[in-house]
């Protein structure tokens, strides 16, 4: 049976401004968790600094409230330690593909098991609207003193090419389709990034809720087909050019929806398994190192590479 | 009594390392305690490098120049060291190169190249290797040339190889032939050479047959020399190993399960050879009490040393027993993180292997430069436990200790070590790493936290009970909290926090005990008291002896843990001495900087090295004698090539 949404709801007080997308993406997540049953004692959300990350203190989880940009490290350390637990990162655009993008990178060439949130809305919002990576050159939001002199990044290219096997975006304010995004990532097996578009009412003046409406459509509904599943190089070869074709479709029409779903690749703690089994059973997080307050290992036997010994 | 100490040069890639093992292997099957030492540049094949080794009944604590044998395997070597032979010891060069001139050898370094022809022409010497051993025979070394592209004739002949095929088996030609010149057996040698290619019958074979052929020709050329006697710990088994194996041994035997790292040296080869032995098999009593054959370290190579630590920091807040490896420019990324280690309560172990800084300074080279940077890691207060281990072994113990208070005191915990320990490889017995004498604990670590759990619990002595993340409902967090890790800002709380973790650290002040934070050697009430910390304090320890045998009343105050930092005991003992004098390899003397925060002391007196190699005990004695004699305050000792 699923539980309540309200089972991830915590006391704190949203500290968010009146009208934030990110509003609309607690809402979708606390729903989504609810219709996956997910226990809340094993879900660790793990916030980066920025808006986004107060989120860790709004859903009920078993959370991490890291450092800016190190959100993704610190999330791989927990589910590297322990592959059975739901993780979950949430940070900005500022976070995850300006001073943390190397890991955001990295993130793509392990496949954890790890769904990212990415909070996009092209500015920093805590430091008061500085320009993010997502702003478009040129453009000029309320707080900057002229014009955006950076091109802005594509973060489903960036995840495209890192090697993300799951990749969608949605829009803070569709919490319903937004809701469905977020569980079809926690349901896929490796690294999943949604770009959720969100306004800022406060300091991007640009990107309104209106601006986005005026161009945001969802794939599978403009075209019934759209199957951005992967399940062998065949698939990729053929769907991959349409794929990357509505990643870079960007400007008067904004896709949302899932881009790729890859199913070939195995997950992180497969692979450790492969090298050591017994692994998944008995992760880092839980295994036994000592009996009864001895170590469990003689270094003599372990490391006898080490032992000189006379040959025959 | 036997002590020896030899020197195998050659260029990078041409097996000096393994030459060099291969020695410590055959001393060590002879009955020896050895000290291997590589020196090398930040390069992968053709720069000069050489590898020292000191043999003696008990182990060695110091590798030093002046040495009883040279063996150059090429002109450059002949050029570095030929200075560097005691009267009456060898210089073993290939015959080949006599007319090699400093001028046309690419690889070596500007500097050297002047300061040999300028040394030579003082001499009336000509700039060439045949010069260079004419000095050295000068003073009288006796000097034996090698003719080592005749003698790979022979070996490709006697093993019907091609020539190209056995040019490896050079380093193994001007070895054997030095440790013939030793009075090592020549079955020993071969007993040395199949224990280093063990498995490797294809590589056994023709360095068998060149270690036969350089020690037919040394014969010939010198006559037989008397053999040297077997040493006592003959028939024994035991193990060679580096600081960087001890450390990953430690991290092993002392239950860790993630170890995250970057690559950089020295570091880098205790994370490989943990990663090597990641999937290992349980003792025989853990076997049969937990029905386990193997257990698994999850070992993770990072994109950089912020996702290093940021990972162990994960692992460790999911209940993963952590540690992160790296050198001080790996570190200076991972501040933030302490910091946020400190903040967020969570136990790592970062391990930091020290080199000679500052900035990327000499990669390959010796250091000490990063005690106060580890000590003021991290913005904000920010207490952490900060230990350096002296040695090998206690390099290993401390691993396992190390891990052991960062759970305990859920802290960050800073192991410092460094390039000499790192590549340096003792002699040891089984009992010395015995973990019968380790214990594992882990401090309030709860398996089942239940509803109402507060992750940061005040509580009397500071320490809250941990439960992994992932077990309740719980926020971790670096900005200030609440009991249960929701983020505050009230001023009340925030005092309450600053104090909790202030008791904390009393705690850790106070559980550690004193005979852990510093350790005292020598004479008590002495006319000289050395104070050091870190890899000095086997090569302080000879010193002493030697101190004390010409008649130097001397004591050892070795620095183990800056935090908590033993103040009270470092000023009694400071002011029981004579005259104090601080040993460091780091320019701005920083372990006497804590000492003169702490206690208020300032220590006059120092004997500093800073050219990147390890610090000699014969050079040691030297700035003692000299600051006794002259008062000087600063004496800068600089040996090694």
């Amino acid at each position: 049976m699923a539980r309540s949404w309200l089972e991830f709801k915590t006391d704190a007080w949203v500290q968010w401004c009146p009208g934030c997308g990110d509003f609309g993406i607690l809402n979708a997540f606390h729903r989504a968790l609810a219709e996956l049953d997910i226990d809340p004692s094993n879900l660790v959300l793990v916030g980066g600094i920025g808006c986004s990350g107060r989120i860790t203190y709004y859903v009920k989880g078993s959370n991490i409230h890291s450092l800016h940009g190190r959100a993704i490290p610190v999330a791989s350390g927990v589910k590297l330690a322990n592959p059975h637990l739901t993780v979950v990162v949430a940070g900005g655009d500022g976070d995850l593909l300006g001073i943390g993008a190397g890991h955001f990178v990295a993130a793509g060439r392990r496949n954890m098991d790890i769904t990212i949130i990415l909070h996009d809305n092209a500015v920093y919002g805590l430091t008061k609207g500085q320009a993010a990576p997502t702003l478009p050159s040129w453009w000029q939001t309320k707080a900057l003193a002229g014009p955006n002199l950076q091109d802005n990044l594509n973060p489903l290219l960036l995840a495209f090419a890192s090697g993300y096997t799951f990749i969608a975006r949605g829009y803070a304010y569709h919490t319903n389709q937004l809701k469905e995004l977020i569980k079809e990532a926690i349901r896929h097996k490796g690294t999943a990034l949604v770009d959720i578009l969100q306004p800022c009412p406060t300091y991007n003046n640009i990107m309104t809720n209106k601006w986005y409406e005026e161009r945001i459509y969802y794939l599978n509904e403009e075209d019934p087909e759209w199957n951005p599943v992967i399940t062998s190089d065949h698939d990729f070869k053929e769907k991959a050019p349409r794929i990357l074709e509505k990643m870079v479709e960007w400007g008067d029409r904004i896709p949302l929806g899932i881009f790729y779903k890859d199913l070939r690749k195995d997950t992180f703690h497969t692979r450790l398994e492969k090298v050591m089994p017994g692994y998944t059973k008995h992760p880092p997080a839980t295994r036994p190192i000592s009996v009864e307050g001895k170590p469990i290992a003689d270094p003599w036997t372990v490391f006898k590479d080490r032992v000189v010994k006379k040959p025959e | 009594m036997v002590d020896l100490t030899f020197i195998i040069g050659g260029p990078q890639g041409g097996g000096i390392e393994s030459a060099g093992q291969i020695a410590l292997k055959t001393f060590v099957m002879k009955g020896y305690n050895v000290l291997g030492n590589r020196e090398y540049q930040s390069n992968i094949m053709g720069a000069h490098s050489y590898y020292t080794v000191r043999v003696k009944e008990e182990r060695p604590g110091s590798v030093r120049v002046p040495v009883d044998m040279v063996i150059a395997l090429d002109a450059e070597s002949v050029f570095t060291h030929y200075k560097d032979v005691n009267p009456g010891g060898f210089l073993l060069y290939d015959s080949g190169t006599v007319n090699s001139r400093p001028e046309r050898i690419a690889s070596m370094p500007k500097p050297l190249k002047q300061r040999v022809a300028e040394d030579l022409k003082s001499r009336g010497l000509e700039a060439t290797v045949a010069g260079a051993v004419k000095a050295a025979e000068d003073a009288g070394v006796k000097a034996i040339g090698l003719p080592l592209r005749q003698l790979l004739k022979v070996v490709a002949e006697r093993s019907k190889r091609p020539l190209s095929s056995v040019s490896k088996t050079i380093n193994t030609m001007g070895l054997s032939a030095g440790l013939y010149l030793l009075g090592v057996e020549l079955d020993y040698i071969k007993l040395g050479i199949k224990a280093q290619f063990a498995g490797k019958a294809k590589v056994i074979e023709p360095n068998i047959i060149a270690a036969e052929a350089a020690v037919d020709y040394v014969r010939e050329v010198y006559g037989d020399v008397e053999s040297l006697p077997d040493g006592p710990h003959k028939g024994r088994e035991r193990m060679i190993a580096s600081g960087n194996d001890l450390v990953a041994m430690g991290k092993l035997v002392g239950g860790l399960t993630v170890q995250t790292y970057y690559p950089i040296t020295p570091s880098s080869d205790e994370a490989l050879y943990l990663e090597r032995h990641r999937y290992y098999e349980l003792s025989e009593e853990a076997r049969e009490a937990l029905g386990l054959e193997k257990a698994g370290i999850a070992i993770v190579q990072a994109e950089d040393e912020l996702s290093a630590i940021g990972m162990a920091i994960g692992a460790a807040a999911a209940g993963a027993r952590a540690s992160t490896t790296t050198s001080g420019p790996g570190f200076s990324l991972m501040n933030e993180m302490i910091s946020m280690a400190i903040m967020t309560e969570t136990p790592v172990l970062v391990s930091v292997w020290m080199r000679a800084g500052p900035s990327t300074g000499m990669p390959t080279r010796e250091g000490q430069q990063d005690l106060l940077h580890t000590l003021f890691s991290g913005h904000g207060d920010n207490p952490k436990i900060v230990l350096a281990s002296g040695d090998h072994i206690e390099a290993y113990y401390d691993t396992i200790k190390a891990l052991n208070l960062a759970e305990r005191y859920q802290t960050p915990v800073i192991h410092l070590l460094d390039k000499y320990l790192a590549s340096s490889m003792i002699s040891l017995d089984r009992h010395e790493i015995d973990p019968g004498k380790a214990v594992i604990d882990r401090g309030m670590l709860v398996d089942n936290p239940g509803p109402g759990y507060l992750r940061y619990k005040i509580t009397e002595n500071g320490i809250s009970p941990r439960a992994r993340v992932g077990t309740a409902p719980m926020v971790i967090t670096g900005l200030e909290h609440m009991e249960d890790g929701f983020v505050t800002e009230d001023p009340v709380v925030r005092d309450m926090m600053m104090e909790k973790r202030r008791r904390k650290w009393e705690t850790v002040a106070r559980e550690i005990p004193s005979e852990e934070k510093y350790k005292y050697y020598g004479d008590s009430n002495p006319e000289v008291l050395l104070v050091s910390w870190g890899s000095t304090k086997q090569i302080i320890l000879e010193a002493l002896n030697k101190l004390q045998e010409d008649g130097v009343s001397t004591g050892f105050l070795q620095l183990r843990f800056f935090n908590p930092f033993p103040a009270e005991e470092v000023e009694s003992i400071l002011g029981s001495a004579g005259k104090v004098i601080d040993v460091e390899q780091n320019d701005l003397l920083q372990a006497a900087f804590v000492i003169a925060g702490y206690t208020g002391k300032r220590i006059k007196h120092a004997i500093v090295k800073l050219n990147g190699r390890p610090l000699y005990d014969t050079e040691v004695v030297y700035g003692v004698k000299r600051i006794l004699e002259t008062g000087e305050e600063r004496v800068v000792v600089s040996g090694g090539a």
